[in-house]
């Protein structure tokens, strides 16, 4: 076979797949442009200031959301507050104290084996321990715990991995100018590593905002004619609120309006914070000057 | 690009200083030599016997030092040259010193006074005088790396080649006329011998300066160079 | 070996022996040095010469499963006893690696890191000896004028200069270098090796190379490391001029390893 055939084969052979590739590329943007295509054409007529501003009237068909919106926010918070530090906290633990062996891989197995956990089995943890055994109730303080829970490996693996990610030689060099590990980790890795420490906490923060089964049982509630004025209260969130005006509620056709602009807001919040993430991420960035 | 001053030119530059500092006792050993004859002064011919302690110190030191260079830093293009040019010039003065010191203790030998007439149609006094400029010169060329300067030693030693040749004649026709200074007389025809010498050395030396600083090789070269 | 009749020795080792778990890296190791001289560890890839000066500042505790035996002393202590603060010995002993890294700060926050990291807050005090150790490792007339910037945007060699003055900045008496110049063009190695020769007056220094006529121009004194052992060590004019052993010889001249 002469050279100019090999050529020509190979040549095809590698348009074909790089054509595969773009088509699924292609395609997965297509997707996420359908299904956001989708909710905002159905969401948008029902945002309006008084959708984002208004408790809710006339069984869940007209007036707003507002009190879902709070609520999200509510346990965003709260569950960053529980998660975040001790998640960072772990993660900076099991990656630059404990010494590789056993207990440092039965950890890091521990760590994913909650990270597969289903979130409705966190559900009904978080309501056998928070609500009932100690006595929370449902309240903004038992749904934090568990949304907490819920993200806290994911919070403890992105930090590893962003510690991971810092080549030793950074260490080695602070050590040898007399810096104990604890400065080490302070001024050098730290600083370092958090850009993408950031990045993965925002993510998380995304995914507590969309979880409908960890609040099922510990804290969501239909409706609440008044806002939370303490942990110990129920709150209303928004999947929660999706769900329920989707399939129960007084009158389902009326409110599909409100359920797609609740789907549209909960959607909003997502990107938002992704672009935040983003923003930071690159903030950060240029302050460290990785190369 | 700058050229930056580093531990090897301190090396090369205390190598230079060394020769020169020999080179120095050297001539002063050839001027020393002439005095004692003209004044046949036997204590100044003895100084410079002393001193060929010195010389040959300073043969070692530079000795080992070119080693030293070569095992430390393997010098390059002029400075490999430099190094070798330093040894070879080290060798040449130490045998100039052996023979300034050859010719004091002929001086040393004799009793009394040579002969002025000897020492006139001789002219070892011309040769002497040619030898220590031309020492003298090839020590400035070295210094200031004069390689026009290194070149006119070759018709200066052309010079001392003349005399050398003349010299088995005039002796002769000497020794002739006065049978009793058989022995000054052949004494002087040796310190004649040896001067040529001396020039010849020196001419050795202006070829490893021209060598060093040009890379040219000047050695067994036919004589217009 | 060495005679050290007259002057105290600076730094020493004594019948060391280092394993890395059951590997024996290091076997009965016995040198000093004087201060203010430099002293060259050569010999092929692996045969202990980093792991030897790492000894050093106690580095190799860093590598898990390692373990020493025998002597090591700086400045007439015993650097492997319960008692010797780990961070105060390495305050004392700079380190500079093969490859550059300095820290993603600005120029003048890589040098000032050790002092801070030390507990020094006098701003002017910090801004001297900064400006101090950046001439000390000829990179100041380079960097004054951009001291805010990122470390990152000097070149190789700068960056590696920049970590020598971020060692000085501590005022160590001992400086380690490993390879200092290996990952760095002939300009830049040349700049390096005036500048070890320069630092020699006011520092003690050990330098690992695998480059032999960077060893000749540069120390005092030359160790020659073979599978862990201290086959010899002398001056280097000897050395290179006329080593006692064989193995010496053959390395020296190029001819194994």
């Amino acid at each position: 076979m002469d050279s100019g055939k090999i050529h020509r084969r190979k040549q095809a052979s590698q348009n074909f797949v790089f054509t595969l590739f773009t088509l699924m590329s292609a395609s997965i943007v297509l997707v996420l442009f359908v299904i956001l295509g989708f909710i905002v054409i159905r969401g948008l007529p029902a945002i309006s200031w008084d959708f984002l501003t208004k408790m809710p009237e006339d069984g869940m068909t007209k007036g707003g959301i507002y009190p879902a919106i709070i609520g999200t926010f509510c346990l965003m918070l709260g569950s960053m507050i529980f998660a975040f530090p001790i998640g960072i906290m772990s993660g900076i633990y099991v990656h630059e104290y404990t010494k590789d062996g056993i207990l440092k891989r039965f950890m890091k197995a521990m760590t994913n084996n909650l990270a597969g956990i289903p979130s409705i089995v966190f559900g009904l943890f978080g309501m056998s321990l928070f609500v009932n055994d100690l006595h929370f109730g449902d309240s903004i303080l038992a749904g934090s715990l568990t949304l907490g829970l819920l993200v806290l490996p994911v919070v403890i693996r992105t930090t590893e991995e962003s510690l991971k990610a810092i080549d030793n030689s950074f260490r080695v060099g602070s050590y040898a100018l007399g810096a104990t590990k604890l400065q080490t980790i302070r001024k050098v890795v730290l600083p370092m590593s958090l850009p993408n420490i950031i990045t993965g906490l925002i993510l998380s923060i995304g995914r507590i905002s969309g979880e409908t089964a960890p609040i099922l049982f510990t804290v969501a509630a239909y409706f609440l004619p008044k806002l939370p004025h303490s942990i110990f209260d129920q709150v209303m969130a928004l999947p929660y609120h999706l769900y329920v005006i989707s399939t129960s509620g007084t009158n389902i056709v009326e409110s599909r309006k409100m359920a797609y602009g609740t789907a549209l807001v909960l959607v909003l919040i997502v990107l938002i914070l992704n672009l935040l993430a983003n923003v930071l991420r690159r903030y950060f960035g240029k302050k460290v000057k990785m190369n | 690009m700058t050229t930056t001053h580093s531990h090897l030119d301190e090396e090369l530059q205390l190598l230079k200083t060394d020769t020169l500092n020999m080179w120095k006792l050297v001539r002063q050993q050839v001027e020393k030599g002439k005095e004692a004859l003209i004044q046949h002064d036997k204590d100044l011919a003895r100084q410079v016997v002393a001193v060929e302690r010195r010389v040959n110190a300073y043969e070692l030191k530079i000795d080992r030092d070119c080693e030293n260079i070569f095992a430390l830093f393997t010098p390059v293009a002029i400075d490999l040259r430099f190094v070798l040019a330093a040894l070879k010039i080290n060798s040449n003065l130490e045998r100039i010193g052996d023979i300034a010191e050859g010719i004091a203790r002929f001086v040393i030998d004799i009793d009394k006074q040579f002969d002025p007439e000897l020492l006139k149609v001789a002219r070892i006094v011309e040769m002497f005088d040619m030898s220590n400029a031309m020492l003298l010169d090839a020590a400035q060329a070295y210094e200031q790396e004069d390689t026009r300067l290194a070149r006119t030693l070759f018709k200066k030693d052309e010079k001392l080649d003349e005399v050398n040749n003349e010299a088995s004649y005039v002796i002769t026709d000497y020794i002739k006329s006065h049978p009793d200074n058989i022995r000054e007389s052949l004494h002087i025809l040796s310190m004649i011998r040896k001067l040529e010498r001396v020039g010849d050395q020196t001419k050795n030396i202006a070829e490893e300066i021209i060598f060093y600083i040009e890379a040219k090789v000047l050695k067994h070269k036919e004589p217009n160079k | 070996m060495v005679k050290d009749y007259v002057k105290k020795p600076k730094v020493m080792a004594k019948d060391v022996n280092l394993y890395y778990g059951d590997f024996h890296a290091l076997k009965g190791i016995t040198l000093s040095m004087e201060e203010n001289t430099v002293v060259a560890l050569i010999g092929p890839s692996g045969c202990g010469k980093s792991t030897f000066l790492r000894c050093f500042n106690r580095m190799n505790d860093l590598i898990p499963s390692t373990r020493i035996t025998g002597y090591v002393m700086v400045d007439g202590k015993d650097i492997n006893d319960r008692s010797m603060n780990v961070d105060e010995l390495r305050k004392n002993i700079g380190m500079v690696f093969q490859k550059p890294n300095p820290f993603p700060k600005s120029i003048f926050e890589n040098v000032a890191y050790g002092l801070r990291v030390n507990g020094v807050k006098e701003a002017k005090f910090i801004e001297e000896r900064v400006e101090r150790s950046l001439k000390q490792s000829a990179l100041w007339e380079e960097v004054k004028d951009k001291l805010k910037k990122s470390a990152f945007e000097l070149s190789g060699g700068q960056q590696q200069r920049l970590c020598i003055a971020r060692a000085l900045a501590i005022e160590p008496s001992v400086l380690l270098m490993d390879e200092p110049a290996s990952a760095l063009d002939p300009i830049s190695t040349a700049k390096i090796e005036e500048l070890i020769y320069e630092l020699k007056n006011q520092y003690t220094i050990i330098i690992v190379t695998h480059n032999m006529q960077q060893a000749g121009r540069v120390s005092d004194k030359t160790a020659f490391f073979y599978m862990g052992e201290l086959i010899e060590c002398d001056d280097t004019k000897t050395m290179f001029t006329n080593p006692k052993h064989t193995r010496t010889q053959n390395y020296i001249t190029g001819r194994f390893g």
